[in-house]
């Protein structure tokens, strides 16, 4: 069982408080209707899935509800920490950039 | 006011156990206390903080400083406001004095234009009171957050076997359990179970004037009509 | 027969406690404080079981956990414990056990004969052999187990309770031997928050049988007890004993199983008390102080009753006050087994000494022995054991000084028993089992657990190869206050002090040779529970099992209730050198969870019975028992699922409960369905995002039906959403989609648009729900309200409305999901139960009856509402449900699920489609779930056109309906098609899916 921070909560809880919310940072077509049949089964399908460090989305279901980012490593389950859903967007642009 | 020929009558989450039958006054041996604190008043309170005047009103109607902190509980001899989630918190108190708050709250609310409400809970929770000498040991049984933990004056929500429930700590004579209503049967059960070693006994429960929460159930019930 | 009682000083059974106890159906009689298998062996008992595959005579090997053999069944009935090992048994006045395997008895054993033939039982022999024909396995399988033995699991319910307790901890301390002790001490000292558990009843480890080691000047066990009062008076510090760590999980979470009780005689335990408790520790640190366990070798007959370890024979000596026997042959490849040797001897036990190494132990340990008449025999080993049910003596051979071959014959020894040990085992189990890899240590001749530990975990004494006391506190010593150090603790003093002795090295041999090629010679077990020989090992590395994984799962070896604790190392050791292969590069099997067997009961804890789940029950509750409702459970919900009358079954009260609706008036507790309050500026466009159809235009005062629908276009809920005020909506969910629709909305707000101003808090509890639903429901609603006009033009179908009714505030909904004139009434569920009995006194006068969930699907049915979930599986679009009127595609957001509607194959043909279907004959009830076939005749396997989703006997219609998912259904309206269940195919027309009042009139009345 994963120990995850709650930035809100501002405490170190176990697993079972939460809920995965999925890949973090999924950006949504501005516009679906424009986006051809391939762009929008990506959108809805397609993950990233990777062997290392993985953003993604909690909920803090069994406290205060809200969906934060975190940062885990999917082979070590090792977590370089979570944040609120804007400050890790920040911190992952900068990684992706 | 009940409307002439009906007799409208409450019955809290815990209803059917018929505590007050088996209550009795509690001892000072190793035992585990509980009762419920039936049919109080619960409103959840969202706003932003951020907004000026939003924390102002809340304590001028209350009396109760909203309080920041994560799992902070700001306490009066009218209730207590409990820190829920960034944007949200939990009132309690006598039901009367919680529906004059709720009214003048979103009176408030809607007067200065703030993105605030009161949503009325009061049918949907309870609270339980759990106490001896072992009470942290119970919940222990029961759930993975550190109870031993928590700091005085704090809540925290977590989950108990497999409910969500929040433990509020106000002193360290017990705790009480906030959980909802449909939920009310499993958890009782379940403190009940988990207490069982230590012997579990349903204890009278005193309205003290000076107690944020034992204060609340002083005053007679408005609508109660007994069953 | 030759185990018997010797007086032991600091012995650890109660001469003044005897108890009397039961195996196999024959009284003994031992001491408190003993083991069943210590009382066994002092009741000169050997023959406990029989092996799995081959039948042969079975005894004790060893004294603890690592036992392969002493499988025993504990007490009858409800309380009756499948193989625990009775090394592990506390003894108790009155236990009663016996042996689980041997069949037809332990004496006469039928796979005995199979032993005879043992050769040609290779390894895999069972897949080889009962292969075919397919069909017969059950039989073959039924016979097998019940000849391979093993226990039985109890049929009754468990009487006895079980619990869980969370630890959250600055240092765990698994094993309470010498550097266990060290290590909690030096924790405790430090005032960190401390638990030390160890699997035995008392703490001490290998210092409960070893005498001679002095630390600090105490005796070993005077040292132990200083440890645990100092242990004691530290408040900060807990110890549990009989406490077995038996699994590691990531972030140091360590689950242990602690037994309150199982040392206590039935009659004696504490119902109020959990029989085990189940640790879940979470600990910043963990110190791995789990020791090693001594290892047999490998030689022929090794598994004859009286071959035994030598820390067995060593510690039934000490510990019990039993000697296993009156002449005792050790063999050794090692200093350590001189130990046990030497106390033996001094008992008057006569002892020979084997030993593999040419040169003998050091030199001071050699003439110890002599000097206690211990007979040396340096360059030998046992070829084979002698003797069928016991030991009775063994035929020795000489060894070559460097290479394992035999180079002459040796001795034939008339003795009762035999003693060996190939070396200490490090148990490093619990550091393995999250990823961690032990090291082979060639000078140990171990896999051991590295000194530097890993990340928040330290590994102390014997399991990083400290064999020897003083090595073991030293590295314990250093290890933990380097520790402590780094959690800013200062300085931890100084090491205990232990006199170092001299000591030869071990040889590197693991099984003795016997000059024979392997598979010609007396059998050599390597794991006794799955009788495995050396020679299987040979032969599956011969068949080309080449990774130890494979050899493992060929041969079974390391599998079974000992998980391999005497076996492992002599068969990666075997099977290296089968392979030509260092040792640490054939490398060990994965160490999995449970280090030793758990009950169900620990891991259940106190998720069982009334607590086994959530179960969530509505303010009516109580009037619903009062009026016998049957119940089924929705979600974790009790709901009423029908109320029978006496000497109704389900149809003929879900009969009388439909007409009275459709006909007068029926009530039904919908408090379960999920309600949410969403309120803000922008809720309105909330909603116009989340929901498919379009909310701007819906007035206060006004519901709506909504759909919501996942990204991929698919219906994944709906309900009733009430407008109470232009930025305030009372929305409804299903009741099972409550949840997660909560989250749904929340995640996307958060997630998506945090920009937009609402916000969601649940309502489901808060509000009581009574349905009243039928012509008359309106007469029954004017009785309870004054304040509210339900003049059918004032309050129509599909309004809101808020007043009085039955003296409460309230919340009524005029809408419907039976097609009747229907009423919502919602108020503070605090007064549900009252509320509820009020409507049914408002309604006495029209015969209101209450109905359940089975009524309500069947009236919904009639009108061909879906439930999703039941008519919905994830794939289907509103188009595919014939709902496209709830979908607003022209407005300006685009909702959740929009794209994904146009979407070639979302948009395209041959997609399963709600329909109705009329069997052709109204008496049938089609079966849920059943397949649908375009003609009578198709043959297997036949083109699934789609299934039946929902069916029913509809009493006001006087015949069968059903829902189905039918391929292109929307185009297929008159096609008869079959419906396939139970071997029969049933025609069916394909109709719309509205059976009762298409034009909805009576839901306008
Ligand atoms: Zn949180």
């Amino acid at each position: 069982m994963l120990v995850i921070t709650c930035p809100y909560c501002q405490e170190a809880r176990e697993e079972e408080e939460f809920s995965y919310a999925g890949e973090a940072y999924i950006a949504r077509p501005a516009v679906p209707e424009e986006a051809d049949d391939a762009t929008w089964g990506d959108y809805v399908f397609h993950r990233k899935n990777p062997r290392g460090w993985h953003w993604e989305q909690w909920q803090h279901v069994a406290g205060c509800r809200k969906v934060f980012a975190v940062k885990r490593h999917t082979v070590t389950y090792e977590i370089a920490g979570s944040w609120t859903l804007a400050d890790g967007k920040a911190l992952y642009l900068k990684e992706q950039a | 006011m009940p409307k002439q020929g009906f007799q409208p009558f409450m019955e809290s989450p815990l209803h059917h156990f018929k505590l007050d039958a088996e209550a009795q006054p509690r001892r000072a041996d190793g035992r585990i206390w509980c009762n419920e604190l039936p049919h109080l008043g619960y409103a959840v309170l969202r706003g932003d903080t951020a907004e000026a005047g939003f924390a102002q009103l809340v304590e001028q109607v209350t009396g109760l400083a909203l309080p920041l902190k994560a799992g902070a509980v700001s306490q009066g001899p009218q209730g207590v406001l409990m820190w829920t989630s960034p944007d949200e918190w939990l009132l309690v108190s006598h039901r009367q004095r919680l529906a004059d708050w709720t009214a003048q709250l979103d009176a408030g609310f809607a007067a200065q234009q703030l993105f605030a409400q009161t949503v009325d809970s009061s049918g949907g929770l309870t609270l339980a009171w759990l106490g001896g000498t072992q009470h942290i040991t119970v919940l222990r049984h029961l759930g993975v957050y550190d109870f031993e933990s928590i700091p005085l004056g704090h809540m925290v929500s977590t989950v108990l076997g497999k409910a969500t429930v929040q433990v509020i700590r106000l002193d360290g004579d017990g705790v009480f359990v906030l959980f909802r209503r449909s939920f009310a049967d499993y958890v009782w059960r379940l403190l009940r179970r988990a207490a069982q070693p230590y012997g579990f006994a349903v204890c009278q429960l005193e309205a003290r004037s000076d107690h944020p929460l034992f204060a609340q159930l002083a005053a007679p019930q408005p609508l109660l009509v007994s069953a | 027969m030759s185990g018997y009682r010797i007086h032991r000083p600091g012995e650890r059974i109660n001469r003044q406690k005897p108890v009397s106890f039961q195996f196999d159906n024959v009284q003994y009689k031992a001491f408190s404080g003993d083991t069943l298998a210590s009382a066994l062996l002092a009741n000169g008992v050997r023959l406990i079981g029989r092996s799995f595959k081959y039948g042969r005579p079975r005894g004790i090997v060893g004294f603890g956990a690592e036992e392969p053999n002493a499988l025993i069944q504990l007490e009858t009935g409800a309380h009756t414990v499948p193989d625990l090992k009775a090394t592990q048994v506390e003894l108790y006045q009155g236990l009663l056990a016996g042996s689980t395997t041997g069949y037809p008895s332990l004496d006469f054993d039928l796979k005995g004969l199979l032993g005879k033939f043992g050769r040609f039982m290779p390894p895999g022999f069972y897949y080889k052999t009962f292969m075919e024909p397919v069909k017969a396995w059950p039989v073959y399988e039924k016979y097998i187990r019940k000849a391979a033995g093993y226990g039985h699991a109890p049929v009754l319910p468990d009487p006895e309770s079980y619990d869980h307790l969370h630890h959250h901890i600055d240092v765990l301390v698994v094993g309470g031997g010498a550097a266990g002790l060290w290590a909690a001490t030096l924790a405790g000292r430090a005032g960190l928050k401390t638990l030390l558990v160890d699997e035995q009843s008392e703490m001490g480890g290998w210092l409960l049988t070893e005498r001679r080691s002095r630390i600090d000047g105490l005796s070993g066990m005077d040292w132990v007890n200083q440890r645990l009062a100092e242990l004691a008076s530290l408040p900060n510090v807990s110890v549990l004993p009989r406490t077995t760590a038996f699994a590691l999980h990531d972030l140091n979470l360590v689950q242990a199983v602690e037994l309150l009780q199982d040392h206590l005689p039935l009659t004696e335990r504490n119902a109020a008390l959990p029989r085990q408790r189940l640790h879940k520790i979470r600990a910043h640190q963990v110190i791995l102080a789990s020791g090693a366990i001594e290892r047999p070798l490998v030689f022929g007959y090794n598994d004859v009753p009286g071959v035994m370890t030598a820390a067995a024979g060593h510690s039934y000596l000490n510990r019990y006050g039993v000697a296993v026997g009156r002449e005792v042959l050790v063999q050794t490849q090692n200093d350590a087994a001189y130990e046990a040797a030497l106390d033996l001897a001094q008992c008057g036990v006569k002892v020979m000494l084997a030993d593999a190494r040419q040169g003998g132990a050091a030199a001071w340990r050699q003439q110890a022995l002599k000097s206690a008449g211990v007979e040396l025999l340096l360059g030998h080993g046992i070829a084979k054991v002698l003797g069928d049910k016991s030991v009775s003596g063994a035929q020795l051979v000489k060894l070559d000084g460097r290479n394992n071959q035999v180079v002459g014959s040796g001795p034939r020894l008339s003795v009762d028993t035999v003693l060996s040990s190939g070396g200490l085992t490090s148990t490093v189990h619990l550091f393995c089992h999250n990823g961690g890899r032990p090291v082979w240590n060639q000078q140990q001749l171990s896999f051991v657990c590295p000194d530097e530990g890993r990340d928040n975990i330290a590994c102390v004494g014997a399991i990083t190869g400290r064999w020897e006391l003083s090595e073991a506190l030293g590295q314990t010593h250093a290890a933990v206050a380097a520790l402590l150090l780094g959690h800013g603790r200062g300085s931890s003093g100084n090491a205990p002090s232990v006199a170092s002795e001299e000591v030869a090295a071990p040889r590197a041999i693991f099984r003795l040779p016997d000059g024979k090629p392997e598979g010609h010679g007396a059998k050599a077990f390597v794991d006794y529970q799955n009788d495995v020989a050396a020679a299987d090992i040979h032969t599956a590395i011969r068949e080309n099992y080449r990774s130890i994984e494979h050899v493992k799962r060929y041969t079974a070896l390391g599998f079974g209730t000992d998980q391999g604790k005497l076996s492992n190392i002599n068969g990666f050791a075997i099977a290296a050198e089968a392979l030509g292969k260092p040792i640490a590069e054939v490398g060990t099997t994965t160490y999995r969870p449970s280090y030793t067997p758990v009950t169900f009961g620990a891991l259940a804890g106190p998720h069982v019975g009334e607590t086994f789940d959530v179960r969530r029950y509505t303010a009516m509750h109580a009037s619903h028992d009062a009026r016998k409702a049957e119940y089924e459970v929705v979600g974790q919900w009790l709901r009423p699922w029908y109320f029978p009358k006496p000497g109704e079954d389900l149809h003929a009260a879900v009969n009388r409960e439909c007409l009275a609706t459709r006909n007068s008036v029926g009530v039904m507790d919908a408090s379960t369905l999920g309600k949410i309050d969403v309120k803000g500026p922008d809720a309105r466009e909330f909603l116009n995002r989340i929901y498919s159809n379009a909310w701007s235009k819906l007035d206060p005062g006004k519901c709506r039906y909504g759909l919501m629908l996942d990204e991929n276009g698919m219906v994944m809920d709906d309900g009733v959403t009430a407008c109470l005020a232009d930025d305030h909506f009372h929305m409804t969910t299903t009741t099972g989609g409550a949840a997660r629709v909560y989250s749904w909305l929340e995640r996307w707000h958060q997630t998506e648009w945090p920009e937009l101003k609402v916000r969601f808090t649940t309502t489901t509890d808060h509000w009581a729900t009574v349905a009243v639903v039928g012509p008359n429901s309106r007469q029954v609603l004017q009785k309870l309200c004054t304040d509210i006009d339900f003049d059918k033009d004032a309050f129509k179908f599909m309004d809101g409305r808020s007043g009085t009714v039955a003296g409460l505030p309230a919340r009524v909904f005029r809408i419907s999901f039976s097609g009747e004139l229907a009423y919502e009434i919602n108020v503070d569920a605090n007064y549900g139960r009252y509320m509820w009995e009020e409507v049914m006194k408002a309604g006495a006068a029209f015969n209101i009856t209450p109905y359940g969930t089975e009524t309500m699907h069947v009236l919904r049915a009639e009108k061909g509402f879906i439930i999703v979930g039941q008519d919905t599986d994830g794939s289907m679009s509103p188009n595919d449900l014939a709902m496209s009127w709830a979908v607003g595609m022209k407005k300006p957001f685009s909702f959740l699920g929009k794209r994904s509607l146009l979407r070639s194959h979302t948009a395209g043909e041959g997609r399963k489609q709600l329909v109705g279907l009329l069997p052709l004959d109204p008496k049938v009830v089609l079966a849920e779930g059943a397949q649908i076939l375009s003609n009578t005749d198709d043959t297997v396997p036949a083109a699934m056109q789609g299934h039946v989703t929902s069916s029913y006997h509809s009493a006001f219609l006087g015949r069968s309906i059903a829902m189905a998912v039918l391929k292109d259904g929307s185009k297929r309206e008159g096609d008869t098609v079959f419906v396939w269940a139970h071997g029969k195919s049933v025609p069916a027309q394909v109709v719309s899916s509205v059976f009762v009042d298409k034009e909805g009139v009576r839901q306008h009345a």
